[in-house]
C-alpha cells in the first residue's frame, strides 16, 4: 500500500492572509523533499473556481491518490473540497487540510521565518499521516425484510399502517390478538381517550386485518444484531430455546404507564379516586351519578403532565356527558397551564354543561368531605365546588418492564430514571450512522395519544425514506467507523459497556468472552472504545491511531525547544482556536494544534509515544464535558487517560503539570487563548527537560506500560459508562479504585524497565535490580511475575544467582 | 478561454466563473461581507459591486454572481463603484453602529459615521444571510433560517426555539462577518 501513495500539497495564499505571513515558497522547497510528494504547488484561492480547476487539474494529470491542502479550516472548507474531488475517485479521509490561516498565519505575532518553519512542521506532519492511511470505502445497506416493531406500544400500530398503506411488510410484536386487547390497556397509558376508542378500533381493525402485518407473540428479547436492512432479534421461547427473527429495521414503540397514588391519600375511600380508577369504573360501566370533580393537582410532576392530565378530564367530560347524563363534571385546573380546548369546545362545553374552572395554583385548593375550594385567579375571591366523586391526577411512572429489558440490549437509556433518550447524534450528516432504530411513543416524552399515533407514522416514514435510499444505491455507512480485529478481540466487552452509540456488539448470540464486531452502519466513529480496548483489536477506520502517531512523530521530529503540542476536539477546541483567529485574537507561536474529531480516540499510548518521542509538554483542549461532548463521554474518557500519563510522567522523573487538559465551548475564543498562554507560563515555571539516557528509558518503559492489556483493563474499569449520571470524580469507592490503578502501574512499569534493561543481555537480580536503581527486594517478585507469564526465561544458576533473558517471541 | 480586462489588465477564465473569482486569482482586492469560498454565492451584501462595460453600456454589479463575458471591461476602482460601495459602508454602519468589525471595514474606506443612526447598539446582524446558507450547505442541518420580511427580516430559527438540529459546530460563528452570531449562538443551540 505504501508504495502506491501519490501525494499533492498545494498551498493556498488566500489572498495575502497566508501568504502575506508565511513564505510559502520556501516551504514548497522543504515538503518536496517529503517522502512520497509527488506535487507541489501555491495557489492564490484555492476554493474559488479557477483554484478548484487548477486542483482537478493537477490531481488528475499527475494522477495523485493523497492531497493535502494547506490552506484553511477542515471543519468549514472540506466538504467543498471533497465534492470537487470526489469525481476523480478520491475520497474524503484522502484528503487532509492543514488550516494554515487560522492556526499559523493569523493569530501569531511572530516573524515570517518562524510562522513558515511551523507551517513546514504541520504539513509534514500531515504528509505521515496520509502515508499511514489505509483508504477504507463506506459499505453500502441491502435492505431486505420487514420492519420490525417491538415494545408493543400503540404507535407501533400506527406505524404498521402506515407502512401497509405504502406496501412495507411489518412485523408487530405484541400480545394483543384483536382491537379490544390493545384498546384494554390504552387507558393505563393515555388516560382519558376513551373518546378516540371508536376511531382506534376502526384503524387497528385494518392493521390486525392487513396481510402486510405480521403478528408475533411478545417474548423477552435475548438480544439484537446487525444494522439497518439486516437485523436479527432473538427471542426467549420455552423452556429454553431462542429464536431468531430477522428485519430490516426497528420501531421500538414504548408507551409509558401512569401509576395510582402511593403512600399520598387524603382519604374518602370510593369517593376521592384517581385518573386510573376513574377509567376502570367506566370501562365497567359503574360510574355513580351526581357532581364529579376533576382536580388536575401534582404541580411537582411538571407542566407537561398537568396539561396532559387537564386534557384526559377534559375529554373523559365529553366522554361522561355524552355516556352518563346524570352526572355532571366540572374540570379544576390551575391556571398557568394551557388547556388545549378551542372556541367551539367551549361552546360545546357549556351546552352540555361541563364547567371548566382555573384555579390560582400559588394558593392550594383546600379539599373537604363533600366541598373543594379553590381561589380564582381573575377575582382573588375563593370559590367552592361541591361534589360526589373527587378525580385527582394519575402519575406517570418509571419506563415499565419492556422498556427496562430493552434497555440492556439497545443503545437506549433512561434520563435520571425518567424518558427514554438515543445516545448522542448532534454530528455532521456525513458523520452520523443510519438511523435505522427508531423510538416513538411517550416513554422518550410524555404526550398524548395524537402526538403517539403522528409518531408513530413518522416513524414509518423515516423506515419507507431508508428503503428508498437503499433501492437507489445511497444508504452508506459513514467514512469513520470502528472495526475489530476478530484475531485479537479476547471478548471482554469493555467496548460494549462503554459504546454510546450501539455499534459494538457480539458477534454470537450469548453471554462471557464473546468476540465483538462493529456494525459500520450503526457506528458513529467516536472511537472511545478502540482507545480503551485492553487488546488494542479496534481500529478506527479511516481515521486510525497509526495515522495519529505518524502524524506527531512528524512534527516533533521539526520542533524546537519549549515547543508544545495541543490536541483539540474539532467541536470544541478547535472551534475556538480558529474563531480566535476569526476575532483577531492571538497567542503564541509554540502552540501546535492537532485536530482530532473527539479527544476521546486519542489512544492513551499515543500521549506516552509524544513524551518519548521529545514532547515538552502535551495540551487536550476539549469541549465542557456533560454539556457538550459530541460522543457522550468521550471527554470524560479522556480525563482518566490523562491522569494515568500523568502518574507515569511522575514514574519517569517528569513533572505531571507537562499534560493538561482544558475544557473550552466552541464560542469561547477568548477562554482558549487564556488556556493555551496559561499552560505555557505553567511550563516556563518548570524550566525545561534535561533529556537523558536514564530519563530516555523509563519513557520506554512507560509507553510499553501503556499497551499492557492489564493496564488498559484497569484503566477502562473506571471509564463513565452510557448509563452513568455522575461525574467519574464522584464514582463509588474511587480512592480505593485508584489505589489498585496504581499498584498495577508500578508493577507493571518495573516490569516493562525490566525488560528494557534485558534487552541488552541476560542478568540476574541484584544486576537488574542496580540497573534500574530498586531494591532487589522489590525486582524478585515482579521477575517471579515475568517468569511466570512466559515472558523471560531462566538461563541458568550462575554464582548462586538465576540469569534472566528475554524470552524468545 | 474567456478574455477580458479588469482595471484595462488583460485577465482570463473559463465558463461559469464570476468575475469576483477571476478578481482575486489574479490578485485584484474587491472587499466582500456576505461572500465565503464555502457557500453559494447570493450577493446580498452588494459591498462587491463593480462597474461593468460590455461594449453597449455600462452597469454597477455584484461581481460575486456576475458571470464573466469575453470583451466585458470590468472597473473595479473608478469612481461609480467607490460611491456605491461608501454609501453601502455608510448604510451599514449607520444602521449597526455595534458592530466593531463593521466600523473597521468602513474607516479602512475612509467612511464615518453619519449623524443618521440607529439606536440599537445590539443588533449586529447585517442579515446577510452567511451564516443560513453555511448552515444548510456546510453543516449540512439547515437549523437556521430567515424569518420575517422587510425591515423586521431577522435571523432565527424555527419556532424562534433553540433549534434540535443545531450540532453546536460553530459553524456560523466562524463564517459571521460581525459580531451578530457571538451574540446568537446559545439561542440557537440546543444545550443537552
Amino acid at each position: 500500500m505504501k508504495d502506491d501513495v501519490s501525494l499533492g500539497i498545494f498551498l493556498c495564499t488566500c489572498g495575502t492572509k497566508i501568504g502575506g505571513r508565511i513564505n510559502l515558497a520556501k516551504v514548497k522547497e522543504q515538503l518536496g523533499r517529503e517522502p512520497g510528494v509527488r506535487h507541489c504547488s501555491i495557489h492564490s484561492y484555492l476554493c474559488q473556481a479557477p483554484g478548484l480547476a487548477a486542483l482537478s487539474e493537477q490531481v488528475q494529470t499527475q494522477g495523485l491518490n493523497r492531497v493535502i491542502l494547506g490552506a484553511c479550516s477542515d471543519r468549514i472548507m472540506k466538504k467543498k473540497f471533497a465534492a470537487a474531488l470526489k469525481p476523480l475517485g478520491l475520497m474524503a479521509p484522502q484528503i487532509d487540510m492543514i488550516n494554515l490561516k487560522d492556526h499559523v498565519a493569523a493569530v501569531h505575532e511572530d516573524r515570517a521565518p518562524v510562522l513558515t518553519r511551523k507551517a513546514v512542521a504541520l504539513l509534514a506532519g500531515s504528509v505521515g499521516s496520509l502515508h499511514s492511511l489505509e483508504p477504507y470505502a463506506p459499505l453500502l445497506a441491502d435492505f431486505q425484510g420487514p420492519a420490525l416493531i417491538l415494545g408493543g406500544g400503540i404507535s407501533g400500530f400506527a406505524a404498521a399502517r402506515e407502512l401497509a398503506h405504502k406496501g412495507m411488510a411489518s412485523l408487530i410484536f405484541s400480545s394483543a390478538r384483536q382491537p379490544e386487547d390493545v384498546l384494554q390497556g390504552l387507558s393505563r397509558t393515555y388516560p382519558g381517550s376513551r373518546i378516540y376508542f371508536k376511531d382506534l378500533e376502526a384503524m387497528l381493525a385494518e392493521v390486525f386485518a392487513s396481510p402486510l402485518v405480521e403478528l408475533a407473540p411478545d417474548r423477552p428479547v435475548e438480544y439484537v444484531v446487525g444494522q439497518v436492512g439486516d437485523y436479527r432479534v432473538g427471542l426467549q421461547q420455552d423452556p429454553h430455546g431462542v429464536s431468531e427473527i430477522s428485519g430490516s429495521a426497528i420501531v421500538l414503540a414504548l408507551d409509558r404507564e401512569y401509576a395510582g397514588e402511593e403512600g399520598w391519600s387524603i382519604g374518602g375511600a370510593g369517593r376521592v379516586i384517581n385518573q386510573l380508577e376513574l377509567e376502570d369504573r367506566l370501562s365497567q360501566k359503574q360510574v355513580n351519578p351526581g357532581s364529579l370533580v376533576f382536580w388536575v393537582n401534582h404541580r411537582e410532576e411538571g407542566r407537561l403532565a398537568q396539561e396532559l392530565s387537564a386534557s384526559a378530564a377534559w375529554h373523559t367530560s365529553q366522554w361522561l356527558a355524552r355516556e352518563y347524563p346524570q352526572v355532571t363534571s366540572t374540570v379544576l385546573y390551575p391556571a398557568d397551564i394551557s388547556l388545549p380546548v378551542s372556541g367551539g369546545d367551549l361552546v360545546d362545553a357549556q351546552r352540555r354543561g361541563i364547567r371548566l374552572h382555573p384555579y390560582n395554583p400559588e394558593i392550594h385548593p383546600v379539599v373537604k368531605s363533600g366541598y373543594m375550594t379553590y381561589v380564582n385567579s381573575q377575582d382573588h375571591l375563593e370559590h367552592e365546588v361541591g361534589w360526589d366523586t373527587l378525580v385527582v391526577s394519575a402519575l406517570p411512572s418509571r419506563p415499565g418492564p419492556k422498556a427496562q429489558e430493552l434497555m440492556r440490549v439497545l443503545p437506549i437509556f433512561s434520563h435520571n430514571g425518567g424518558s427514554l433518550k438515543k445516545g448522542p447524534m448532534a454530528l455532521k450528516p456525513d458523520q452520523r450512522p443510519v438511523e435505522s432504530l427508531i423510538l416513538t411513543g411517550s416513554a422518550l416524552k410524555l404526550c398524548d395519544l395524537d402526538e403517539a399515533l403522528s409518531q408513530g407514522k413518522n416513524a414509518a416514514r423515516e423506515v419507507l425514506h431508508l428503503r428508498d435510499k437503499a433501492l437507489q444505491g445511497s444508504l452508506a455507512s459513514p467514512l469513520v467507523v470502528v472495526t475489530v480485529d476478530q484475531d485479537l478481540c479476547e471478548g471482554c466487552g469493555l467496548c460494549n459497556e462503554i459504546c454510546t452509540c450501539g455499534g459494538v456488539e457480539n458477534v454470537a448470540s450469548g453471554n462471557g468472552a464473546t468476540p465483538r464486531h462493529v456494525s459500520p452502519f450503526t457506528c458513529d466513529g467516536g472511537g472511545s472504545c478502540a482507545a480503551a480496548c485492553p487488546y488494542e483489536a479496534m481500529k478506527l477506520l479511516n481515521n486510525s491511531s497509526q495515522q495519529l502517531e505518524a502524524r506527531i512523530r512528524a512534527i516533533l521530529s521539526k520542533m524546537q525547544g519549549n515547543e508544545i503540542l495541543a490536541f483539540v476536539c474539532s467541536w470544541g477546541g478547535q472551534g475556538a482556536a480558529e474563531l480566535a483567529a476569526v476575532k483577531g485574537l492571538s497567542y503564541s507561536s509554540r502552540v501546535y494544534l492537532i485536530p482530532v474529531n473527539c479527544l476521546g480516540s486519542i489512544d492513551p499510548s499515543i500521549l506516552s509515544m509524544a513524551f518519548l518521542n521529545g514532547a515538552k509538554g502535551i495540551l487536550l483542549a476539549g469541549c465542557p464535558p456533560d454539556a457538550s461532548c459530541h460522543y457522550g463521554y468521550g471527554v470524560d474518557h479522556t480525563w482518566h487517560r490523562v491522569f494515568l500519563m500523568k502518574r507515569l510522567l511522575a514514574m519517569c522523573g517528569l513533572d505531571r503539570q507537562r499534560l493538561a487538559l482544558g475544557y473550552v465551548d466552541v464560542d469561547q475564543p477568548e477562554g482558549f487563548v487564556r488556556m493555551a498562554e496559561s499552560f505555557l507560563d505553567r511550563l516556563d515555571k518548570l524550566g525545561p527537560v534535561e533529556p537523558s539516557a536514564e530519563q530516555q528509558k523509563k519513557l520506554l518503559a512507560a509507553h510499553a506500560t501503556m499497551h499492557r492489556p492489564r493496564v488498559r483493563w484497569v484503566l477502562g474499569v473506571s471509564l463513565r459508562r452510557p448509563s452513568e449520571h455522575d461525574f467519574p470524580g464522584d464514582q463509588y469507592n474511587v480512592v480505593d479504585f485508584d489505589d489498585s490503578l496504581q499498584d498495577v502501574l508500578r508493577e507493571e512499569f518495573l516490569a516493562a524497565r525490566i525488560l528494557g534493561a534485558l534487552t541488552a543481555g541476560a542478568l540476574n537480580p541484584p544486576a537488574i535490580a542496580q540497573a534500574l536503581g530498586e531494591p532487589t527486594t522489590a525486582v524478585t517478585p515482579v521477575l517471579n511475575e515475568l517468569l511466570h507469564d512466559d515472558r523471560i526465561v531462566r538461563q541458568r544458576w550462575e554464582g548462586g544467582y538465576p540469569l534472566y533473558a528475554m524470552a524468545r517471541p | 478561454m474567456i478574455n477580458f480586462t479588469i482595471n484595462d489588465q488583460e485577465v482570463s477564465g473559463a465558463e461559469g466563473w464570476t468575475i469576483l473569482e477571476v478578481a482575486r486569482e489574479h490578485g485584484i482586492d474587491i472587499p466582500t461581507l456576505c461572500h465565503h469560498g464555502a457557500v453559494e454565492p447570493s450577493g446580498a451584501c452588494r459591498l462587491c459591486m463593480v462597474e461593468v462595460h460590455d461594449g453597449r453600456r455600462s452597469r454597477v454589479v455584484a461581481s460575486c454572481l456576475y458571470p464573466i463575458q469575453a470583451g466585458l471591461k470590468v472597473a473595479t476602482d473608478s469612481d461609480r463603484v467607490k460611491n456605491v460601495r461608501r454609501w453601502v459602508l455608510q448604510m451599514l454602519i449607520d444602521e449597526y453602529p455595534g458592530s466593531a468589525r463593521l466600523r473597521a471595514l468602513a474607516e479602512a474606506h475612509g467612511v464615518k459615521p453619519s449623524r443618521f443612526k440607529s439606536s440599537n447598539l445590539e443588533d449586529c446582524c447585517i442579515r446577510c444571510g452567511l451564516c443560513v446558507r453555511a448552515c444548510d450547505e456546510v453543516a449540512g442541518v439547515a437549523s437556521l433560517s430567515f424569518g420575517n420580511r422587510g425591515v423586521n427580516k431577522e435571523v432565527t430559527t424555527s419556532y424562534r426555539e433553540p433549534s434540535p438540529e443545531c450540532i453546536g459546530c460553530g459553524t456560523c460563528l466562524y463564517v459571521c462577518p460581525t459580531e451578530a452570531m457571538e451574540k446568537f449562538f446559545n439561542r440557537v443551540r440546543a444545550v443537552a
